[in-house]
């Protein structure tokens, strides 16, 4: 079972590797490399929202954050962009720490909503300040290259989703966070700080969307207040992530790929009906959450029973031997 | 006779204008199981919250093993020995038992598969290792019950806060629960334990703290306790009395 995930996602890896060798067609490509983006983005939201808990409506505001920072680092201290791409992360990871603090503190809608204000306040921001460009946005230097980009962008949101996937499913990490998001009283009572946690979620969310803003400001040479600070981000991110199913990887991922592919179809062929698709995406977002709570992934993927139950009992007397496991009191202090 | 393992000292605890604990001072010896009850609403959880970290105290301190821990945070109490459950259980719904489990013993083994293979162990200890990987959301109430408990024990505390275990376990649950926790006592465990259930406390208890509107009433053995007049007053009234 293990060994079949593992080898579908290597077949996955080496097709899109060797892609744009069998792929010239630039829009194809273009279609790839924002599709991949979206993957990240979706994963990463899914790490504050479905894993902690803490539905960040906010979500488009780091990308934006990474995105302005190497623009401006670019194009404003003449860095090169191998040394702004970085900062565009780490800047984004400081405004989720900064924002995290008051933010944090609040549960549910209020979380939600304190998140959204903040990134339009962020965009205000960008809107009003000279060194963006204000509503006129900024313009990149061109570097009209789209192999380079797919592989960029496909190396950032590999190697994410690889150390995602360790921090989340394989070290303790991912399910101390879940048990924030269950009861974080609770969750304290066995030795887990739910501040420093929440926290550290925060930044790991913001760092990887920082960078990917970082790649797709770069990219696509242009940016403005409302393509990477407006809503559309975290609206996309939340409708991904909510119908592919929370708390896990694989279904953010999924409903990325199903969500983008469906709105690059529509847009291809309907793009007079705008408003339309947005009726679709917010009538999903009701259909998953009433019908499939746990998401497409989780809903086809039901948990398994571990088989990680010792199977051989090494005492025979098990019972004394576990319960001295259990009570260790500390002698002679 | 060696240092108490928990001192409370003159410990007062206010919401706003209500006294739920009120000058409440005693101790607990290493290795002993001590009883605190009283009617409802007499302050035992908030007590317990307390100790735990939950509260800092209005007044007065709480030293455990020799260290004031009056107003640490929980996850620090945890850290130093102090495993508790709650009255109202407090399940992580949404994660298996197992999961649930594995989460309290990360304390002591930080690997994920160690905490797993400790989890285990706990799990068969308290008789839930056959439902290790239902949802903890799918436990009757005996069941989440056991679950407070494996994930308090998961912890490796030398300090145990009960509330309430056993109140609401049909009787054959109830006896297993009692006969967990005299296990537990075998290995040199120390219990401060909450409970309505006489049958139970009277038997399991060495001593027992009494408490009414927040004060202590009496302090002794389940025999010297029972015969006190003060408490027969505040558990059956003015005319018992
Ligand atoms: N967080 C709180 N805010 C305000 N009042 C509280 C709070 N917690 C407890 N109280 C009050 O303090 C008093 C003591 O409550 P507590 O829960 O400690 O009693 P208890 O002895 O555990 O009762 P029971 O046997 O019913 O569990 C009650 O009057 C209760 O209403
Ligand atoms: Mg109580």
């Amino acid at each position: 079972m293990k060994n079949r995930g593992a080898t579908i996602l290597a077949i996955i890896g080496a097709a899109l590797l060797i892609l744009p060798l069998v792929v010239h067609d630039t829009f194809v490509l273009r279609v790839l490399t924002e599709g991949v983006m979206w993957i990240g983005l979706a994963i990463a939201f899914d790490v504050i929202a479905g894993y902690t808990g803490y539905l960040n409506f906010g979500h488009g505001a780091f990308f934006g954050i990474g995105a302005y920072t190497i623009g401006i680092l670019m194009m404003q201290a003449n860095l090169p962009f191998w040394a702004a791409l970085p900062a565009g992360g780490v800047a984004a990871a400081v405004v989720a720490l900064i924002a995290g603090i008051p933010t944090l503190r609040l549960k549910g809608a209020y979380f939600a909503i304190a998140t959204w204000a903040l990134s339009r306040a962020i965009q205000q921001l960008a809107l009003n300040v000279e060194f963006t460009g204000g509503p006129d946005g900024m313009r990149l230097e061109a570097f009209l290259n789209p192999q380079f980009f797919y592989y960029l962008m496909l190396i950032t949101v590999g190697a994410t989703f690889a150390i995602l996937w360790y921090l989340l499913e394989r070290a303790p990490f991912g399910l101390k966070l879940k048990a924030i998001r269950e009861d974080e009283e609770g969750a304290k009572a066995l030795g887990l700080n739910p501040t420093k946690l929440k926290m550290q979620s925060f930044v790991l969310s913001a760092l990887p969307t920082g960078i990917l803003g970082g790649i797709y400001a770069y990219w696509i040479t242009f940016i403005d207040p409302s393509s990477t600070l407006g809503d559309l981000v975290s609206d996309q991110a939340v409708v991904m992530v909510v119908f592919g199913g929370m708390g896990t990887l694989f279904g953010p991922a999924l409903g990325a790929i199903l969500i983008f592919a469906f709105k690059t179809i529509f847009w291809a062929y309907l793009s007079d009906f705008q408003l339309l698709y947005l009726i679709i995406l917010g009538a999903l977002i009701a259909i998953s959450v009433i019908f499939i709570p746990n998401g497409l992934w989780g809903t086809m993927f039901k948990r398994k029973a571990d088989a990680t139950r010792p199977q051989h009992q090494p005492e025979p007397a098990s019972e004394p031997a576990a319960l001295s496991a259990v009570a260790a009191p500390e002698e002679g202090n | 006779m060696a240092e108490p393992i928990l001192k409370v000292n003159s410990v007062t605890k206010c919401f706003g204008g209500l006294t739920a604990v009120d000058d409440v001072s005693f101790s607990v010896e290493k290795g002993e199981i001590v009883g605190l009850i009283g009617p409802n609403g007499a302050g035992k959880t908030t007590l317990f919250n307390v100790i735990s970290g939950y509260y800092a105290p209005t007044k007065g301190s709480v030293v455990f093993q020799g260290n004031d821990i009056s107003g640490k945070p929980p996850y620090h109490l945890a850290g130093v020995g102090i495993g508790r459950t709650f009255q109202v259980v407090k399940p992580f719904a949404g994660l298996t038992v197992l999961e649930n489990v594995t989460i309290a013993s990360f304390l002591k083994h930080p690997k994920k598969a160690d905490a797993e293979r400790h989890a285990w162990q706990v799990l068969e200890a308290t008789g839930l290792a056959d439902r290790a990987n239902v949802s903890a959301a799918g436990l009757t109430l005996a069941g989440r019950k056991r679950l407070e408990i494996s994930k308090a024990l998961a912890l490796e505390p030398s300090f145990l806060l009960l509330d309430e275990v056993v109140a609401g376990l049909n009787p054959t649950e109830a006896d297993r629960t009692v006969e967990l926790i005299m296990k537990l006592k075998a290995q040199g465990l120390t219990i401060l334990i909450v409970e309505h259930i006489m049958r139970v406390i009277m038997n399991i208890s060495d001593r027992l703290v009494v408490l009414n509107f927040g004060k202590k009433i009496a302090e002794g053995t389940p025999a010297e306790v029972s015969s006190d007049p003060h408490v027969v007053q505040a558990y059956f009234g003015e005319e018992a009395a």
